[in-house]
């Protein structure tokens, strides 16, 4: 009985922090946000999430910050892999993303080269979508180069956007996240 | 076999307890990551700004590379918070934090073309002396009242490009952050 108690409420408390999909964190196909995290009186589950994290976040009016730590095929982001990172992302005065290791929350770009995409300098198809690729090899369009081993977080920050809160709410719109070839 | 079974349940039960006793009390115990952090970064009083992030070094609050950040901490107890400055006219954000992390005011500069920044922080008894004055209140002046005495105000200021990023990080360290004199 003490077995299943202390799993249940350690293993369910984890869990909700972690994942969290059952618990406050929004999942839109690979990407996750804790749509309550910049409001003044938080849910007791993003409360414990803010104290665990101990990041600065982002207020509820200045923008809403998405992690990916899975592909659209649910494998974990592995940096000896490619990955096109295709379709649109909610309106929003500008978004970044970023490759972060998972522990430090450190870009894992190349030391000397650009950390992050910015929606402002990207080559767009016509119609206004765009082509990334996040891989340690040389990648066609949009490419960020990345370094080092094993598995990695994209965080997505949309700035001044009305996705998540309010009328119109418009959140079926976040790219895909395809693993094309591994080393 | 039923016997078992109640065992289990039980154990379900205490677990669901444990669960919820976690979760309560985890930003007890844990209150004051981003603020213990921040200080550790920036230890003097005044406005500071962050260090950029770059890959060699680990980034425990999880600033995004692209912007600049200015901190300031206030103890409204010392009088009413002030963060006055002009910015660049580029995409600016404020963001008041209580000592939990939690935010209690945040907004952008999205509806306004102008580059000044004008922010009064006021515990409620101070919102009440400054509603019995009856003064006028500047236009674009925002003001924000806390239940709390210690705040962190974070500006956040985003370059157009990287090559910028110098420029803009002298217009946050030129922020004005305190307390107005009671």
């Amino acid at each position: 009985m003490i077995a299943v108690a202390l799993g249940t409420g350690f293993g369910l408390s984890w869990y909700a922090l972690n994942d969290g999909r059952l618990f406050g964190a929004v999942e839109i196909g690979p990407w996750q946000a804790w749509s309550n995290v910049g409001v003044p009186g938080p849910d007791p589950y993003t409360r414990a999430y803010i104290a665990r994290s101990g990041s600065l976040e982002l207020g509820a009016s200045e923008g809403l910050q998405f992690i990916a730590t899975l592909d659209s095929d649910n494998r974990r982001l592995d940096r000896s892999c490619r990955y096109r990172i295709d379709g649109s992302t909610p309106p929003a005065r500008f978004w970044t993303l970023v490759p972060v290791a998972p522990d430090s929350g450190a870009p894992i770009t190349r030391p000397d080269g650009p950390t992050d995409f910015h929606s402002a300098r990207l080559s767009r198809a016509p119609d206004g979508s765009v082509e990334l690729y996040v891989s340690r090899t040389i990648a066609p369009q949009n490419w960020l180069e990345i370094a080092g081993d094993g598995p990695f977080n994209l965080v997505l920050t949309l700035y001044d956007t009305s996705s998540l809160s309010g009328a119109g709410a418009n959140v079926a719109t976040l790219p895909s996240i395809i693993r094309e070839a591994c080393a | 076999m039923i016997r078992t079974g109640l065992w289990i349940v039980a154990g379900l039960v205490l677990g669901g307890i444990i669960h919820i006793a976690v979760i309560l009390l985890l930003p007890a115990l844990s209150d004051t990551a981003a603020w213990d952090r921040v200080t550790a970064l920036t230890p003097n009083d005044g406005t500071q700004v962050l260090a950029a992030v770059t890959p060699d070094q680990p980034n425990p609050l999880h600033l995004d590379p692209e912007l600049t950040y200015a901190v300031c901490r206030l103890d409204l107890s010392k009088g009413p918070g002030t963060v006055v400055g002009n910015l660049p006219q580029a995409f600016w954000s404020v963001a008041v934090y209580a000592r939990n992390g939690t935010v209690l005011y945040s907004t952008t500069n999205r509806d306004s073309t102008s580059t000044l920044l004008d922010l009064g922080l006021f515990n409620p008894a101070q919102t009440r002396l400054l509603a019995e004055q009856k003064l006028d209140i500047a236009e674009g002046l925002l003001i924000v009242e806390a239940q709390q005495d210690e705040l962190m105000v974070v500006v956040r200021l985003a370059p157009p490009h990287p090559a910028m990023r110098t420029r803009y990080e002298k217009a946050l360290a030129g922020l004005r952050c305190g307390n107005l004199p009671t």
